[in-house]
């Protein structure tokens, strides 16, 4: 069979086992479990300075009650930026090119925000559905569009996060295509595209990291006006 | 696009979930801060003013 571009985003398997377990273990494979000592190594150390950075972050607009919310969304922080790291090395599978997981993560996590808001405080969380000040001729009509912004929200954190990693790898492979199939025809056009190839991947490393952090950062803003 | 195959969907659902509740989230909170944090104490500043002298 013809391969197309798109293959190499089919969740990979091998005889029948699905290797995407593989990908999605990878990221704690690579934070090492810290012993019962107090001063550890290098490695732990600039973890644990990481998470407090990225905790401190996401949990300083947060109210008191918000931040039961620190595990979760330090864990998500870490394992989003993880896996689409891992996913730029060669030969690697990233996990969060499959719609199927960032919807996963999205939904129940942005249900949470919703619910616990609905649940704890609902005038408050009904309120957010009219903007102040909007003239009384307009009230219907943005209720609608206020709603409707409420519930695209899920839909648009995991495609947002799909769609940039697919098409990063996807804009990668590409041009690395042609890279190689120029190389025999026109080497300096091969360069221009190789250098071209490097930059694209200095941005892909940028892309990666900053949605993982969009990510966890629009769900902590939606638990903002929620809790 | 092979992402939109319903196929292992549920599966990727299941696995990502456990591996991020139950081998993530063990390994992140065995990090131990070395501070404690503190909590903000509400009271406002209350600065008294004073000039600064030119010379």
């Amino acid at each position: 069979m013809n391969l197309s571009f798109f293959d190499q985003f089919a969740s990979p398997q091998l005889l029948g086992i699905p290797l995407i377990l593989l990908s999605l273990l990878f990221p704690t494979l690579l934070l090492p479990s810290p012993g019962g000592r107090w001063i550890t190594n290098r490695l732990s150390t600039l973890q644990l300075w990481f998470l407090q950075l990225i905790t401190k972050q996401l949990m300083t607009p947060l109210n008191k009650p918000g931040h039961k919310w620190a595990l979760i969304l330090s864990s998500l922080m870490v394992f989003l930026l993880l896996t689409n790291l891992l996913g730029l090395l060669p030969y690697t599978f990233t996990p969060t090119t499959q719609l199927s997981m960032n919807m996963a993560l999205a939904f129940p996590l942005w249900l949470a925000t919703l619910l616990t808001g609905l649940r704890n405080q609902p005038s408050i969380s009904l309120g957010h559905l009219l903007p102040e000040g909007t003239p009384t001729p307009l009230i219907p009509a943005l209720i609608l569009i206020e709603t409707t912004s409420l519930l695209i929200r899920p839909l648009a954190l995991g495609v947002r996060l799909t769609a940039n990693l697919t098409a990063g790898h996807l804009l990668i492979q590409l041009i690395s295509t042609a890279t190689m199939a120029l190389l025999p025809i026109m080497p300096t056009i091969s360069i221009l595209t190789a250098s071209i190839l490097l930059l694209l991947t200095i941005l892909e490393v940028a892309v990666a990291m900053i949605q993982a952090y969009v990510f966890v950062l629009l769900l902590s803003l939606y638990l903002q006006e929620n809790i | 696009m092979p992402q939109l195959n319903p196929n292992p969907w549920f599966l990727i659902m299941l696995a990502s979930w456990a591996i991020f509740l139950l081998l993530m989230q063990p390994k992140l909170l065995s990090f131990t801060p070395t501070n404690s944090p503190p909590n903000k104490t509400k009271t406002t500043p209350n600065p008294t003013p004073w000039t600064w002298p030119w010379t």
